[in-house]
């Protein structure tokens, strides 16, 4: 006579993979960048054309977060376009933001956009008083910017005063 | 003489020809009959009025032939029936067997009939655990547990029907909550605004499994990566427009979040300090607390890890 086999069925279970830790630190940067658009004005000759971001360094999730930025959100009529560039690039860029492994070429960048609109962001500590006008910092574990007016306004950039509350005041 | 052993033979043919006729009416040789034949209708209607007979109620025989022709019924028609009642019905004779029959045979025949039910009913629980059955599948694996304590009463081998099915159970509400791809849209669209409870259920779920077996490394890991990806849900919904107040509110909420994650994912990485998804969960939340010297370390000790 035939044996019957009760088999129980084995369970495959998947563990939960938690997504690229990049991924939500460089959304946080492209809402903060994309607020400094709203809460500063650029001169009107920087009113047209696009609205270039110019990208200092390698950060492939920041760079793809802005590109997704690029193709829901505009600054006024302008188009966003993201760009990597040296840091003597001659494109006219409204913001430049200097990644934290190219903080020294800080003053390169400075040197070669002295006569133009553009605000500077960087990503490390110290940076806001050495002349950009903006720098990403990490206060209690979250991501916070220091503001250095004086350095915007260097650049013929109006700064809401919005904008200067809700940041570290940098002198 | 002659007419005395006429009426002897004439007594033992009425004799003989009532107990004939007795043994036709015994129900249930009736009901035995109707299943031998296939008439499972026949036999199920027969041998529902015999255990509704006080008497006959008493005789563990009955019950175990009720249990017969339930699970011939469930085996014929209700196979595909993850809530089949002709299946619950069998195992409740079969455990009324148990209970009133004492004899070894009886005994192993009714132990082998409720494995046999049983296993099905485990493997139903399981089978329905996706986004649309879950529900049926616990309330499936809650009746395979009532009745595998009756064949077997090893609590470690239960333990570990538990947990696997606790993991599954987990696994079934985490990807609800974080819309993998095999789930329905419908069930997508559903849930969407149910991410706190079901972030809850799976938790629950992964917390009995700790409760359990205190060592188990996958459920810590499972919490900590369930907190770690609601935090960081919290962060990737946000629209770009989001003004920088609101940003402020929901890092705070992320970063609460992340606390929360961080002593499960730490728990996990004492119990196996190889696991290479505990490293790469303890690296991410490192990096989202913005604590990049840990984050560093254990990214190291994932590197070295893969190397090898």
């Amino acid at each position: 006579m035939k044996k019957k086999i009760f088999l129980f069925l084995s369970i495959v279970f998947l563990s939960l993979a938690p997504g690229r830790p990049e991924e939500t630190s460089a959304k946080i940067k492209a809402i903060y960048i994309y607020n400094f658009t709203k809460y500063i004005e650029w001169p009107e000759s920087y009113k047209q054309g696009n609205f270039v971001i110019g990208i200092i360094g390698n950060n492939n999730e920041l760079v793809n977060e802005l590109n997704k930025m690029a193709t829901v959100k505009t600054v006024g009529n302008q188009h966003l376009e993201i760009k990597n560039i040296s840091p003597t690039s001659d494109i006219g860029c409204h913001i430049i933001y200097i990644l934290s492994d190219n903080s020294t070429q800080l003053t390169e960048v400075i040197e070669n956009n002295k006569n133009k609109s553009t605000l500077i962001i960087t990503d490390k500590a110290g940076l806001a008083a050495k002349g950009a006008g903006i720098n990403f910092v990490v206060q209690e574990n979250k991501q916070k910017i220091e503001l250095n007016k004086s350095n915007i306004e260097r650049y013929k950039l109006k700064v809401a005063s919005s904008l200067v509350e809700l940041a570290i005041q940098v002198k | 003489m002659k007419y005395v052993v006429k009426g002897l033979g004439m007594i033992l043919f009425l004799l003989i020809a009532s107990l004939v006729n007795a043994q036709e009416e015994d129900p249930l040789r009736v009901a035995i009959a109707h299943l031998q034949k296939g008439n499972l209708d026949s036999a199920k209607m027969t041998i529902d009025q015999l255990t509704a007979d006080p008497l006959a109620a008493k005789d563990g025989n009955v019950w175990y032939y009720r249990g017969f022709i339930y699970k011939s019924i469930y085996n014929k028609w209700e196979k595909k029936d993850k809530a089949s009642h002709s299946r619950m019905e069998a195992l409740k004779a079969f455990k009324q067997s148990l209970a009133l029959d004492t004899t070894k045979a009886t005994i192993a025949e009714n132990k082998k009939n409720i494995k046999y039910l049983t296993t099905t009913l485990y493997n139903d629980a399981c089978t329905s655990l996706d986004s649309i059955d879950y529900k049926q599948g616990i309330e499936t694996f809650e009746q395979f547990k009532e009745y595998y304590t009756l064949i077997d009463t090893s609590k470690e081998n239960l333990k570990q029907y538990n947990i696997k099915f606790l993991h599954a159970l987990g696994s079934v509400y985490s990807k609800i909550f974080e819309d993998a791809p095999d789930v329905k849209k419908e069930i997508k669209e559903a849930n969407k605004n149910k991410k706190g409870e079901l972030l809850k259920l799976a938790v629950d779920a992964y917390s009995k499994i700790i409760i359990l077996d205190t060592n188990n490394t996958s459920a810590y890991y499972n919490i900590g990566a369930l907190y770690y990806e609601h935090g960081a849900n919290l962060i990737r919904q946000l629209d770009y427009g989001t003004d920088i107040p609101t940003l402020n509110d929901a890092q705070d909420n992320t970063y609460s979040f992340y606390r929360q994650s961080l002593p499960y994912l730490e728990h996990a990485y004492r119990i196996d300090p190889s696991r290479k998804e505990t490293l790469y969960g303890l690296y991410s939340i490192y990096f989202s607390l913005n604590e990049f010297q840990k984050s560093n370390d254990f990214k190291r000790l994932l590197d070295l890890m893969e190397r090898k």
